[in-house]
């Protein structure tokens, strides 16, 4: 990142070819758009270049970070897209430039490829129904009464799926970092 | 009135964007009187949440989306407006900086020097002390968070490129919102002695286009000093915009606005 704040455009390179592939990976499974997933992302990556000093400041881990923005894009431009189907009951995939920016906290202190073993091992042992609630939620954006319709359950169990399955990834994440 | 305890597992669907109602309300409350604990199991849980990104199938990104990140940092880097302008180096006024901004820098400094006082102890100490400087280093993203936004906000204002607009209420009794736009670095939105919010609801700032139906800007309220300050990416060009509006939503927001404006400004 210091490398960025000098204006090194090869630090953004380097950060890209880390962070790129997880990054696209996710904007794609929110999107569903390849087109539309490289417009993201390369906003994604233009933010943190343009926003380099903001993200000094916070001194955060930049992965979480990258994650959180790449998400809420994405999501952003997948709500656009479905109120623009419902207005026109049209499929066509409409580039809308996405916003809101969040920003995530902490250090996590283990290795990626580890993370993401131990989160799919988790996910893999919840029961089908309560996973699907959970990625609805992450992947598509959806809040507990939208799953809960999607997936015609009462909206307490959807509630309470989504919530224990949480509380399970963050002891999950703990013990892995301990 | 739901204390932390109660709040504890509900960080991780605040993090994720789901959490509604009188939860959401109660835990954004007790963020919004810097409740330490609170504030950290936040911080933790939006990493927490982050991780789930890692459960999407990996994909390999277009070979060529590479090098057209790099060719838009080029031209990005050659155009000057873009870049957000320090504050040290501006004569912005104090006044920039809210109050709860000097109030938390205190409440950090106070946290700190607890902090380095403890490390003075003995070694027995040494794991209380480890929490206790997680616990400062929260404290300090948060603050540094809310100072980032002080900062964009002061930048978009003291931009040559900004425009400002004065929002005026429908009510006469209510405090005048104040808007600036910037074609690049978004709309800033500046305003004190705000009412409250019903928790059930949210303020929303809507560009309303020459042609077609209003576009959501932003979702927001005042914090607990009746002040706004915030800036949303403009996702309209200003030639298009007729004018700025606010209106009362429910929580969360709405697609289109489901109630009367409550502040505008003309813009074309």
């Amino acid at each position: 990142m210091e490398r960025i704040l000098q204006r090194d455009s090869s630090a953004l390179e380097t950060l890209y070819d880390r962070y790129g592939r997880p990054v696209y990976s996710l904007v794609l499974r929110i999107a569903q758009h390849p087109s539309s997933a490289e417009e993201i992302v390369q906003d994604v990556f233009l933010q943190l270049w343009r926003s380099a000093d903001r993200f000094q400041i916070s001194r955060g881990p930049l992965e979480p970070w990258l994650f959180t923005m790449a998400r809420n894009r994405a999501l952003d431009f997948l709500r656009l897209r479905r109120e623009k189907q419902r207005r026109r009951e049209d499929s066509t995939d409409t580039e809308i430039a996405p916003s809101a920016i969040s920003r995530p906290d902490l250090e996590g202190a283990i290795d990626k490829s580890r993370r993401a073993e131990k989160i799919r091992a988790l996910m893999t042992s919840l029961p089908e129904p309560q996973r699907r609630a959970i990625e609805l939620a992450f992947f598509e954006g959806l809040s507990h009464s939208e799953v809960a319709e999607t997936m015609g359950e009462a909206l307490g169990t959807v509630k309470s799926w989504i919530r224990g399955g949480l509380l399970r990834l963050r002891e999950s994440l703990e013990e892995a970092r301990s | 009135m739901i204390d932390c305890e109660q709040l504890a597992p509900l960080y991780e669907e605040y993090a994720l964007g789901i959490l509604e109602g009188e939860e959401r309300a109660e835990l954004e409350a007790h963020m919004a009187r810097a409740c330490d604990r609170c504030s950290a199991g936040v911080a933790e849980a939006r990493y927490v949440v982050s991780q789930l990104a890692l459960l999407a199938p990996s994909v390999e990104p277009p070979p060529a989306l590479r090098g057209k990140i790099m060719e838009a940092v080029k031209s990005s880097a050659s155009n000057p407006v873009r870049a957000v302008v320090p504050l040290a180096k501006t004569s912005a006024p104090r006044t920039i900086f809210p109050v709860w901004a000097w109030i938390a820098a205190a409440a950090l400094a106070l946290a700190t020097g607890y902090t380095i006082r403890q490390m003075g102890n003995q070694n027995t100490q040494l794991a209380e002390l480890r929490k206790q400087m997680k616990l400062a280093t929260l404290q300090s993203q948060a603050l540094q968070n809310q100072l980032e936004q002080s900062r964009m906000v002061s930048s978009v204002m003291l931009s040559p490129d900004s425009t400002p607009f004065k929002l005026m209420p429908k009510d006469k009794n209510m405090p005048m919102v104040h808007a600036y736009l910037h074609p690049h670095m978004g709309v800033a939105i500046t305003a004190e002695q705000m009412p409250s919010v019903d928790p059930a609801k949210t303020m929303q700032l809507w560009f309303v286009p020459k042609a077609g139906k209003p576009m959501s800007v932003a979702i927001f309220r005042p914090d607990s000093a009746g002040q706004i300050a915030l800036v949303a990416p403009v996702n309209m060009p200003k030639d298009e915009i007729a004018a700025l509006a606010i209106t009362e939503e429910p929580a969360g927001g709405s697609p289109q606005p489901t109630s009367a404006i409550v502040w505008m400004a003309q813009v074309n």
